[in-house]
């Protein structure tokens, strides 16, 4: 199993970089985890990690893209409620990347 | 000797095809999967069997010039053996005649397809890629039967009636002598060695068209229950 | 990551040269111990892998007629050498359908032939040693068993069967793809391949009915195990994630509501998609495909209606009967599974739902035929129905449609690129360079005819598009579903005259 080096800690994680422990997640973890994925976190990022965490943590996956879109509309502003601007945040795609800075596990299937 | 051998090969060469064949049929279809659009009714398998046996229909869709030489080429070889049949047949039939002079040309245009086979498979990277020597070796060794055919036509000329008693022996299991003919009988060893290399290759494609699975099965999952033992 | 090269756009297809070991750094992750085991394949590699290995080889060509057919009848004429999307985009000789062939027929040859057994190498016969057991991994994952070499196959020599049977020898033995696994494993227990579990499944589609809510005015429902409904509809699980997959979603609740037919989801079998095709495996086949019947019976409804998903379709038109029929305890008028494109294009002719095509005079539309649709399945009762009733559904939604070129649509439809269980993000430069033939007969019909609406009938294509159209420079704002074009079409509220 994969792991990276985060603060002297061995942190285990998937071949994509995935966290494999939810619980070991922090924001300086996200933090760097964003940093790996050149994403600059901004309030707005944070909005749609805090979004998915509890989202996962109710419903043990991560929302529907749709939702997502909604919610951050609703908190930024409804010109952000997109698609676009979601992706403009994490351009490798709100699912996984966001996923991945929120550690959450990776969303598969036929998406 | 010669004799012996044909016998031994034509026996290999029956057991081998059934042998084969045998396989095949034993082992089951667990599913429908015919390329769709597949026909709805057997006798509409049977129009697209015919089509693929008879114009290499999905070989015309894949590649025109391979389509026009491997048509040619087969076309050429079912001439060819037309025309040979008056030379086991006794008395000879009437319609066996109608091959005598085009089974000649046949002769020709059998060697140029293959030899345009033979050049495409070693000029097409593609092709060339995935071919092996026995590939190339088989279609060497069908223009070999052709050109000795050819050369007894209109070089060698041995005694076509000696030939034919022969020939008659074997088939009615009463050997006669050999006949006095290098050519003929390096013609008939390399038929014989075509046969032989039949069973155990490629070459059983000839058979295996009639029951391609993704060929002959009808687009009926739904109207009937496709059902085999393995798979309940 | 490696690096991901999307060919240029040009609205040509041209056959490469071949480019040995191209794409051979594209390699699918290994599949997890528990993963494995889960499925009941050994956890890992076993140490006497390769006897294994050749024992289920042999009994797979008992079982099947078409692997041991296809072993011993490749003529090797090379006619599906430049057929496979793989193989054009990658330029990688081994993404030839005969080459992909040869990697399996190799070992045949050496083990069950006589000719391989007198002439070795001459014959191309070779053991399978660690490296070919390498190739197998990367070039049977590198195959969307599209059935595209199939269809120009003079003796229909199926690749797909050989990928399935070649995959399913490998996780016989311990070495399986983890991506396909994985979702096997969440189909088989959680009832659907993303693992959304039914209160997830719930909370989605209330938030799908306040979207309707919110944008027509009327009151939609997307029900969920509603016992005694007329329909069950099994969709591909990605219409509850991802866009615009939900986009027909949306359209299929649409269609119900306004025709007036109840209808409803099972959380229990809340996935149309069947990996255990992708897998060659008969018994993970049956019981994901079995999951669809036992709802159908537990809620007594009177017919089963598909959702836009290839391979679903193929599962569950060609294999469904076979596996877990017959249905008798279905209304006897719908004896088997209706494709939604089916159901609704019915629907628009008898009148009972209206469409208004000018919703979408904003799109000029083009159709992809989805290959597990068109070379593995059928819809409605005439051959060629798969070709006919989306394109008729498409037309009536829409008045500006568009045809791309000839050899690369109905039954010569090239694969997205994604399919076949390669829809995975570690295999994402094979998937761009896959999308490309595809790519350029669109690309075509931009330039010639101002396409902008792209439009699929399969969960994995949709995925796949819009996620290689930016790597092409496209938005994939494109990508679309054909239920997406009759939800923006569809006249909702009271009917007139009925
Ligand atoms: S088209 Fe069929 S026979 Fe020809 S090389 Fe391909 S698989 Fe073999
Ligand atoms: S089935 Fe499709 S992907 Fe596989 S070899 Fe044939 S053309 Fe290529
Ligand atoms: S994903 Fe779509 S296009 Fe690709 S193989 Fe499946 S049906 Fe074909």
């Amino acid at each position: 199993m994969p792991t990276i080096d985060f603060k002297g800690k061995q942190i285990e994680v998937d071949e994509d970089g995935y966290l494999v422990n939810l619980d070991d997640w922090n924001e300086e973890l996200a933090n760097y985890l964003a940093e790996i994925e050149e994403v600059q976190m901004t309030d707005a990022h944070w909005e749609v990690v805090n979004f998915l965490r509890n989202y996962y943590k109710q419903y043990q996956i991560a929302p529907m893209i749709k939702i997502l879109v909604k919610e951050i509309g609703k908190v930024m502003g409804p010109e952000k409620g997109n698609t676009k601007y979601l992706y403009e945040l994490y351009p490798g795609g709100p699912a996984k990347q966001a996923c991945k800075i929120a550690g959450l596990p990776k969303p598969t299937g036929c998406v | 000797m010669l004799t012996v051998i044909a016998y031994a090969v034509a026996v290999i060469f029956v057991w081998g095809i059934l042998s084969r064949f045998i396989i095949w049929l034993s082992s089951p279809n667990p599913l429908k999967i015919p390329t769709t659009p597949a026909p709805k009714t057997f006798s509409g398998v049977v129009a697209r069997i015919a089509g693929e046996v008879v114009l290499f229909q999905s070989l015309f869709k894949a590649d025109k010039k391979l389509w026009l030489g491997g048509w040619i080429f087969h076309v050429s070889f079912l001439l060819i053996v037309l025309r040979h049949s008056r030379y086991f047949l006794y008395p000879v039939p009437e319609w066996v005649m109608v091959f005598q002079t085009i089974g000649i040309y046949a002769g020709f245009t059998l060697i140029l397809a293959l030899a345009f086979l033979f050049i495409r498979r070693l000029t097409i990277d593609r092709v060339n890629y995935v071919s092996s020597f026995m590939d190339y070796a088989v279609l060497l060794l069908l223009m070999l039967i052709g050109i000795t055919g050819l050369t007894m036509k209109f070089i060698g000329r041995p005694n076509l009636i000696d030939i034919k008693a022969y020939i008659l022996g074997l088939f009615s299991l009463s050997p006669e002598a050999m006949p006095d003919s290098t050519v003929f009988i390096l013609h008939l060893l390399l038929f014989l060695l075509l046969l032989l290399y039949f069973p155990f290759s490629k070459l059983l494609h000839a058979g295996g068209v009639f029951i391609s699975t993704t060929r002959t099965q009808t687009d009926t999952p739904v109207e009937k229950r496709h059902i085999t033992p393995w798979a309940k | 990551m490696a690096k991901i090269g999307a060919p240029e756009l040009t609205g040509r297809i041209e056959i490469p040269k071949l480019a040995e070991g191209a794409s051979a750094d594209q390699k699918s992750y290994i599949a997890k111990p528990d993963n494995m085991a889960a499925l009941s394949f050994p956890r890992e590699r076993l140490p006497n892998w390769k006897e294994k290995a050749i024992e289920k080889f042999g009994e797979l060509l008992k079982k099947y007629r078409s692997l041991q057919l296809s072993m011993d009848i490749c003529v090797k004429c090379g006619a599906c050498t430049d057929k496979c999307h793989y193989f054009i985009g990658t330029k990688d000789p081994k993404n030839m359908p005969v080459a992909r062939q040869e990697l399996m027929r190799k070992v045949y040859r050496k083990y069950f032939t006589t000719e391989g057994k007198l002439f070795g190498g001459l014959a191309r016969a070779a053991d399978l040693d660690d490296n070919l057991l390498d190739e197998w991994f990367t070039y049977f994952y590198q195959c969307s068993e599209c059935r595209r070499c199939s269809y120009y196959c003079p003796y229909g020599i199926d690749t797909a069967e050989i990928t399935m049977a070649a995959r399913e020898i490998m996780d016989s033995i311990g070495y399986g793809q983890k991506y396909t696994l994985e979702i096997i494993g969440k189909a088989e227990t959680i009832g659907n391949n993303l693992g959304m579990l039914g209160p997830a499944l719930r909370n989605t589609l209330d938030f799908v009915e306040e979207e309707i809510k919110d944008n027509t005015g009327v009151d939609i429902k997307l029900p969920t195990d509603v016992e005694g409904a007329d329909v069950l509809l099994v969709t591909p699980s990605a219409d509850f994630f991802a866009t615009p997959h939900v986009e027909s979603l949306i359209g299929y609740a649409k269609v119900f509501h306004q025709a007036g037919i109840s209808w409803t989801f099972s959380s229990y079998a809340s996935e149309a998609g069947n990996f255990g095709m992708f897998i060659g495996n008969y018994d993970h086949m049956k019981t994901i495909n079995k999951r669809i019947w036992d709802a159908a019976r537990e809620l007594k409804v009177k017919r089963v209606i598909a959702g836009e998903c290839g391979h679903a379709w193929r599962a569950m038109y060609s294999f469904s009967n076979t596996l877990n029929g017959p249905f008798d305890y279905l209304d006897k008028k719908y004896p088997s599974p209706v494709h939604i494109c089916e159901f609704t294009l019915d629907l628009v002719k008898k009148g009972a739902i209206k469409l208004d095509k000018s919703a979408n005079d904003g799109f000029t539309v083009t159709f992809h035929d989805s290959c597990n649709v068109a070379r593995a399945s059928r819809m409605g009762d005439k051959i060629g129905g798969q070709f006919i009733i989306p394109r008729e559904l498409i037309k009536a939604a829409c008045n500006k449609y568009v045809e791309m070129s000839r050899g690369t649509t109905h039954a010569e439809t090239f694969c997205c690129g994604g399919g076949g269980g390669l829809l995975t993000d570690e295999l994402i430069d094979l998937r761009v360079k896959g999308a490309m033939p595809r790519m350029q007969a669109l690309k075509a019909v931009i330039d010639s005819n101002g396409v902008n609406f792209f439009a699929l009938i399969c969960a994995i294509c949709k995925a796949q598009f819009t996620k290689i159209f930016p790597y092409y420079g496209l938005e994939m704002e494109m990508v679309g579903g054909v239920h997406q074009l009759v939800s923006r079409a569809i006249i909702l509220g009271a009917k007139e005259g009925v």
